[in-house]
């Protein structure tokens, strides 16, 4: 076996590999996935295909002319305008030069504008002037436009917020107060998105995307769903976007449900059901990254798992494809090798409509 | 006489992990004729799946403390006859557990505890940050068992010192040492000469469980 195909682990290295040896993996991801999610497998000519393009030659990878999805990009204006050290080119922009470039230069077909901190604490103080940048933006730009926020229930907890930290209290066995202190905080943050929700789509904006939603559990979950719905009575036409922060929802709460299901350990399969119901326009998977394991590994993990949820969804998917998430390697700045790969295994065999 | 339905349920009500219907299918066994011991000797297999479950991510924290506390509604129930049968005391060992000096983690060593306690083991939780002495007398006092835990590089050497304290004591050969925690190896286990290496807390429940049962040394 001749170990002639170059591609990465998950942490971004470099790793030459047989064929075989790819092929082993991809089952073995496959198998990861329908043991975690309880999907059904990938068909042998799936995983032949996700070979397939694992061995492509090029140093990139495409997918044939008519097979294109739209893109839009969940970062904000913000990841043009920041130094982050080894990457982010920190250009010398404004916010709206930020997203203009996006638009023009980099051909984005949406765009998510967003607050250099995102999340809907942060966001509520300062809600006037996102409103005003929202209306600057709309009139200086052609392409859809989002208002992208992260809910972020863990800012309401302490000691940045006033509410009992559900984890610091179940290290004590206060379960029932763990549970109580979680609710009150959730619906605090139910109240905070719908305020700022209402007042961003007053301006005529396109939508809104709840970005790394659940990323504090399934009370961050349930309360981001909760929103959704009222926003949605309001708004029946606004593009409500929801992408999630992790392929599986945390018990943080472990009981709350949505709808009569439990929302704990729900996959994309499942929640985008839940998102269906709340009114979510178009859903975006998350599906992590295992760092110890090759791209070929994370990519059938990940594609096994975004095609059952492509498959029992009714509303479009646009799936996470970045830095450690959908199979891509968890590094600043992905290799375009493996991301391109990543990208087209989805479109091909996920069916997914936007990345 | 075969309990088969009851066992179910008490095993469907325990892995439910709601307290209610762990209480409401104790009083079903026991009208059914079911003895306390048979009664947590079901709850005990149940105990270790919803450990599995955990480690799977198909349970969550709160599931196992909800389950645990369904346990302990279940013993307040099942003490009385207990107590009655003389059989009150029938555990499978004395455990002293415990996060070393030093160290403040102790989420997954209650986990353990929890778990020691449902399999039937007397357990004796010192909490965190427990300095090295509490250990030594907690087996001088009749602990058969020494549980440590550490989460720190830093403070995984602490689990060393106690073991030679162990020795110096003449305690060492009077209790089993168990060991675990994020940095901690089953080559770390026995590079520092102790017994049991458990990668998480179900693992570690069933190591105790197989010695206490004689099916291992």
């Amino acid at each position: 076996m001749t170990k002639d195909h170059m591609t990465r682990m998950g942490d971004g290295s470099r790793v030459w590999m047989s064929r075989e040896e790819i092929r082993a993996e991809v089952e073995a991801g496959n198998y990861a996935a329908v043991d975690a999610a309880e999907v059904p497998s990938l068909t042998d000519d799936d995983m032949t295909r996700i070979v397939d393009i694992m061995c492509e030659k090029g140093r990139t990878v495409s997918v044939e002319p008519g097979e294109e999805v739209i893109l839009t990009q969940d970062g904000g204006e913000q990841k043009l305008l920041m130094d982050n050290g080894s990457s982010s080119p920190a250009l010398e922009l404004n916010r709206l030069e930020g997203i203009q470039v996006h638009e023009r230069a980099l051909g984005m077909d949406t765009f998510e504008i967003a607050y250099f901190d995102p999340s809907t604490k942060q966001i509520k103080p300062v809600i006037g002037l996102e409103m005003a940048h929202c209306q600057n933006v709309m009139a200086n730009t052609v392409i859809p436009m989002l208002y992208m926020f992260m809910p972020n229930l863990g800012l309401y907890y302490q000691p940045t917020g006033m509410y009992g930290n559900p984890p610091d209290l179940m290290r004590d066995f206060k379960i029932e107060k763990a549970m109580s202190e979680g609710e009150k905080a959730a619906d605090e943050m139910y109240k905070d998105i719908v305020y700022i929700g209402e007042k961003i789509l007053s301006t005529g904006i396109d939508g809104m995307d709840f970005d790394t939603t659940a990323s504090a559990g399934d009370l961050d979950f349930v309360a981001s769903l909760r929103a959704v719905e009222t926003l949605r009575e309001s708004y029946p036409d606004a593009d409500i976007q929801m992408g999630m922060s992790a392929e599986n929802v945390l018990g943080i709460h472990g009981m709350v449900e949505y709808k009569g299901t439990v929302a704990a350990g729900l996959y994309p399969h499942q929640q985008v059901k839940l998102a269906e119901m709340a009114g979510v326009s178009a859903f975006g998977p998350v599906v992590n990254t295992n760092t110890s394991k090759s791209t070929a590994y994370n990519v059938a993990r990940a594609v096994c798992m975004v095609k059952e949820c492509s498959k029992v969804s009714n509303i479009p998917l646009q799936v996470n494809m970045g830095m450690g998430v959908g199979g891509t390697p968890m590094c600043e700045t992905p290799p375009i090798d493996a991301i391109t790969r990543a990208d087209k295994c989805m479109i091909e065999i996920a069916h997914v409509d936007g990345l | 006489m075969s309990f088969e339905n009851e066992q179910k349920l008490l095993h469907d009500a325990l892995v439910s992990c709601k307290v209610p219907d762990i209480v409401e299918s104790v009083n079903t066994a026991k009208a059914a004729g079911m003895s306390a011991n048979e009664i947590i000797d079901e709850f005990g297999n149940s105990m270790s799946e919803v450990g599995i479950l955990f480690e799977r991510g198909k349970l969550f924290l709160p599931h196992v403390l909800s389950a645990a506390n369904g346990m302990k509604k279940a013993m307040e129930i099942l003490g009385p006859e207990l107590m009655a049968s003389g059989n009150e005391g029938a555990s499978k060992g004395k455990v002293v557990m415990g996060t070393v000096e030093g160290d403040v983690h102790d989420i997954g060593k209650s986990i353990c505890s929890t778990m020691l306690q449902c399999a039937g083991f007397e357990v004796h939780d010192l909490g965190r940050d427990v300095p090295k002495p509490e250990f030594i007398r907690e087996v001088q006092d009749g602990c058969c068992y020494c549980g440590m835990s550490a989460l720190m590089t830093t403070t995984m050497t602490v689990m060393k010192d106690i073991i030679e304290m162990l020795k110096e004591a003449g305690l060492r050969e009077r209790c089993t040492v168990m060991v675990g925690g994020a940095p901690i190896t089953q080559a770390y286990c026995e590079k520092i000469g102790a017994d049991v290496y458990g990668e998480s807390a179900s693992e570690t429940t069933r190591k105790a469980k197989d010695i206490a049962d004689g099916v291992v040394q």
